[in-house]
Parts: C-alpha cells; sequence; structure tokens
C-alpha cells in the first residue's frame, strides 16, 4: 500500500460525492464501450483482415 | 508576525528560523518581514514553489533545479524508474529534466537534484485564451489517464503547472506523480474541476469575460460560485450537473466534516476512475466558444487600410524587424497576429498580446492549425497588465517582472492608450522601456479616420497628442533609430531604441 502524499485539500464532500459521480457516469461510459466493442465486432468481420486497431478516441491533434 | 523580543524594541530583529546549513543560503521565499524578494542573483529559491513539501524549485545562474525531498523519496524512485516517465517526455507532455548533482540541495533533506528544461516565458492562466485553458485541461487529463494505465496518479491538477512551450502545453511539476491502486479517488479531482472545469464552463456557457475570475482566485473557481452564474441549463449536461453543480452541493454538505487524509482516501469506495476520466474529457471536449461578438472580432487592421498601404506597412515593419537585435519580440496589441506573423517569419519568437480574447483565440487557433511554434498569443490588457499575485505578492509575477522582450513591437496601439484610455504619451514610452530595449512604433496622429473614431465620442482633451507631442514624450526614454511614412496614409512608423541599451 502506497502512502499518500496528499499536500493539496481534496475537500471530502468532493471525495466522497467522486466515487458517487463515477458511479453515475460510468452507466453511459459502459454502454458506449459495449456500443465500440460491437462496432468494432462488426466492421472487423467485414473488414477482414484488412482494419488493423484504430487509433483510441483520445488521440488528440497535437 | 514577529519574532522581535517585546522587552527591547530596539533590538535588533532576528532571522526567521532558517534550516540548519542554511546561513550562505540567500532570502528564501519563507520570509514575512520582506515581501520584496532580495535575490542573490546566483541562487534563490522559487517564491511559486512552497506548497509541496515534497521538494521545490530553486534557481542557480539563471537555471532551474528541483529539489526532491527525502520524505519523497520511494514515490520519485518509482516514477524516475518507470517507463511513465519516459513515455511522458517522449510525447512532450512532461519538460524533460537531467540528473543533478546532489550537493546543490539547499538543506540538508534532500533526496535528489534534478535540472529540467528552462521554459522562456511563464504564462498564467488568468492570461490565456478559452482554446489554451482547454487544451491544457485535456492535456492535464491525457497526463492522468497515462498515469493511471502505468499504476499512478497526479498528486495535483494545478492550471499552473501547465506551461506553453513551442506554443503546446506541457506539464512543468516533475514531482507530481506518485503510485496509486487501482479504484482509489483521485486526490486532485476538486482541484481539476475549479482550476479548469469552473472556468472553462462559465467562458463557453455564460460569458468569456468571466476568464478573470482567476485572476482573483488563484486556487481555482470556487464550485458554489460557478454553480450560481452557471445558466440552469447547465444542468441538462450530465457531466456538467454532475462535475460542477452536483460537486458544488456535496462540498457545501460536507464542508464541516474533517475525515483523516489517509483514512477517507483508503475507506473510500472504490471509485471508477476510467469513467470519471472519460466523463470529464467529454465535458470539456464538448464545451464550445466562438471567438465572435467581441470587441475586434470582426476588425481587422488592414480594413482600415488600403491595399496599397497595407503592403507598405508589412515591408517597413519587417524591414525595421529585421534590423532589430535578438530573437524575442513582443508584439503589444496584436489583434489577430498579422504583424506576428511577420515577426515570426523573420526568424524572431513572438508573443502577440491582446485584450481582445477573441482576437487572441482566433490566433491561437490559426497558430496550432499552421503548426506554428514561434508565436504564443496571450490575453492581456496593456492599461492593466497583469499584477503581482499570491503570497507576498511575489507567487505570480507581474508582467514587466517577466519582461524579456528584445524586441516591442506597438502597431496601431499608442492611440487607444493614449486617446481611449487616457495614458499620456510620456507615461506610455517610460512604461514600454520598462518592457523592451528595442521598439516598432506606429504612430497614429488624430486626422487618422481610427483616432476620429475613438474621438467621436468624447472630448478632444489630448492637446499633446501630436506627431511633435510623440517625439517629445518618446525621447525622454528613446532615441530614433530610423522612420518612414506608411504610404498612403497620415501614419509613421519607427524604430526607437532604449537610451541605455
Amino acid at each position: 500500500m502506497h502512502p499518500v502524499l496528499a499536500y493539496i485539500d481534496a475537500g471530502s464532500g468532493s471525495l466522497i460525492i467522486q466515487a458517487v459521480i463515477a458511479t453515475i457516469v460510468a452507466i453511459p461510459f459502459f454502454f458506449r464501450s459495449q456500443i465500440g466493442r460491437a462496432v468494432r465486432f462488426v466492421r472487423g468481420r467485414s473488414a477482414g483482415e484488412s482494419s488493423t486497431s484504430t487509433a483510441d478516441d483520445n488521440s488528440r491533434a497535437s | 508576525m514577529t519574532t522581535a523580543g517585546p522587552a527591547d524594541p530596539a533590538a535588533p530583529p532576528e532571522p526567521i528560523a532558517a534550516p540548519p546549513g542554511s546561513s550562505s543560503r540567500p532570502h528564501a521565499a519563507g520570509s514575512y518581514r520582506d515581501p520584496a524578494p532580495v535575490r542573490d542573483p546566483a541562487s534563490y529559491r522559487d517564491p511559486a514553489s512552497y506548497r509541496d513539501p515534497s521538494g521545490f524549485v530553486f534557481w542557480r545562474d539563471g537555471q532551474p533545479y528541483r529539489q526532491i525531498a527525502r520524505r519523497f523519496a520511494a514515490s520519485w524512485d518509482a516514477f524516475e524508474s518507470s517507463p511513465l516517465s519516459r513515455t511522458l517526455m517522449e510525447r512532450g507532455w512532461l519538460v524533460r529534466h537531467e540528473a543533478a548533482p546532489v550537493e546543490l540541495a539547499q538543506g540538508t533533506t534532500a533526496h535528489r537534484v534534478i535540472r529540467p528544461e528552462r521554459i522562456d516565458f511563464l504564462s498564467y492562466p488568468y492570461e490565456w485564451t478559452f482554446g489554451q485553458l482547454r487544451d491544457a485541461a485535456l492535456l492535464t487529463l491525457d497526463i492522468q489517464g497515462l498515469a493511471l494505465e502505468h499504476g499512478f496518479t497526479l498528486r495535483d491538477a494545478s492550471a499552473y503547472n501547465i506551461q506553453f512551450r513551442d506554443g503546446r502545453p506541457i506539464h512543468i511539476d516533475t514531482l507530481s506523480f506518485e503510485p496509486t491502486e487501482p479504484g482509489r479517488p483521485w486526490i486532485a479531482y476538486r482541484q481539476f474541476c475549479e482550476h479548469f472545469l469552473a472556468p472553462l464552463t462559465l467562458m463557453a456557457k455564460r460569458d468569456v469575460r468571466l476568464a478573470a475570475l482567476l485572476r482573483d482566485n488563484l486556487d481555482g473557481v470556487p464550485l458554489d460560485l460557478a454553480s450560481r452564474l452557471l445558466p440552469a441549463s447547465s444542468r441538462l449536461n450530465l457531466g456538467l450537473a454532475t462535475h460542477v453543480h452536483l460537486h458544488a452541493r456535496a462540498q457545501r454538505r460536507y464542508a464541516d466534516r474533517p475525515v483523516e487524509a489517509q483514512q477517507r482516501v483508503r475507506s473510500a469506495r472504490p471509485v471508477n476512475q476510467a469513467a470519471l476520466l472519460d466523463s470529464l474529457r467529454r465535458t470539456i471536449a464538448g464545451l464550445r466558444w466562438a471567438p465572435a461578438g467581441t470587441e475586434w472580432a470582426d476588425y481587422d487592421d488592414r480594413t482600415s487600410y488600403s491595399a496599397d498601404a497595407t503592403a507598405d506597412k508589412e515591408a517597413l515593419v519587417a524591414r525595421f524587424i529585421a534590423a532589430t537585435e535578438g530573437r524575442r519580440v513582443w508584439d503589444l496589441g496584436a489583434n489577430t497576429g498579422h504583424y506576428s506573423r511577420i515577426a515570426a517569419d523573420a526568424g524572431r519568437q513572438v508573443i502577440a498580446f491582446d485584450i481582445d480574447p477573441a482576437a487572441a483565440e482566433r490566433l491561437y487557433r490559426t497558430v496550432r492549425a499552421d503548426g506554428r511554434t514561434d508565436i504564443l498569443p496571450l490575453v492581456m490588457d496593456l492599461a492593466n497588465p497583469s499584477p503581482a499575485l499570491g503570497w507576498a505578492g511575489a507567487e505570480r509575477r507581474s508582467l514587466a517582472e517577466r519582461a524579456d522582450a528584445d524586441s516591442l513591437l506597438a502597431l496601431a496601439l499608442v492611440h487607444h492608450l493614449a486617446i481611449g484610455r487616457n495614458v499620456p504619451l510620456g507615461e506610455i514610452g517610460r512604461w514600454f522601456a520598462r518592457l523592451g530595449r528595442q521598439l516598432v512604433i506606429e504612430f497614429v496622429p488624430k486626422e487618422d479616420e481610427m483616432a476620429q473614431r475613438l474621438l467621436a465620442t468624447r472630448e478632444d482633451v489630448f492637446d499633446d497628442y501630436s506627431i511633435e507631442g510623440f517625439r517629445a514624450a518618446f525621447g525622454e526614454s528613446w532615441t530614433i533609430i530610423d522612420e518612414a511614412p506608411i504610404r498612403g496614409t497620415q501614419r509613421v512608423l519607427f524604430s526607437l531604441r532604449r537610451r541605455d541599451a
């Protein structure tokens, strides 16, 4: 277990609500990732081996 | 706060407790008695670096160093030897550093000393455009995402940890990383929301000028304030409803319920960090602001000229810039950066200041789209430039304290300051002389159409505003190297050199 060297005030409310918010936003997150998997699965079957891994949606122009 | 003995008011003031072995150390940020830092030019501790006991920045012979405290040794060694550290630097997300001799350390509690790459000019979030703050926020999330993949987390998410180098955001705090375990809450979640999400949302959903809140709130925009200022419709957006509005309510509700930090972090329910990060990213990526409708968005300085006059001015500016020494140019009142580009094309590194957030934003977008690394747009009211802010008034430096320009460019600006803001010409000349040693400046006489527009709504109380008055006023601080009238106009372009330079 690593120690937590927190020097900023994380805020009691922020820490408590963070778990709640993460749970709420996990619902659309879960469905989006399932849809994404399904799309990749269908595309993968139709495109055969020509399509390789597509860049994740994190890739920003930089 | 004073340490002087109460019995003898004439007793010489004792020094504030200095760490052992620091007797030869110059004035450090810890002194209460002398808020104006008396800096040993050779070595001093950075006055902005006092919050985190894990380490601090000090300067030595103009080079920044970062000292890592022993208490942070385990986390530092883990990060330093991890592939995360290499990947962050390879991607240009984190400043590079090299090991420095630990003998350089100040005090006796050092674990390591590193020498990070130096950033030429430090800008602050309250000087950034909407797009710059948004890119800085997205970079912070990118870094946190990558860190989590490697079993690390960001211990802080301060907007002041991001700087712009070669036109791109980069993280400058190498000590921000520590090992974590899956499911742990993000300590910096609140800070991220207050430094990035709240101001960006206010700018996008209410008014871009609310960026000014960052200047008054160095620890970020309080979420309860953001929640009150935002339009009701923002509650329909899941990200804003949760990260801003619900978050603000929770802060209010639990404000007086202290829980020991270590305990609350460990006992909290596991947090789905991937979902949280994804939601923050989508919320911020979904914030849009179109640069239009403010002061100059549709104003292009060239419209007040004929094509002939524009070509003449471009050629003159290029000629005068080419004759200046040094690479660093500050374009004051840059508008959408037409002449910043001319200076940059001449091999100069340009900081383009403008009062209008829309003009600066447009320039930032074109600079990024063109892949330019030599122009940094910033939002700045030159009649009310960034002051010194923060602890002891030394934490965030004023614009003048950061001035390091070789040359200044002040085109179609002087009438705005002199007539628009009533600043006497001599004052303008003196202040410019504090910012740089060479000056390419355009004088716009009263008869000019743009000056007439300013005079249309006010009494003409500007008796000294004339080309003769300009020469006399600026002559106090500057000598004329070159001058040329701009063809087809009554304007004159001057190349000046500071008298002591």
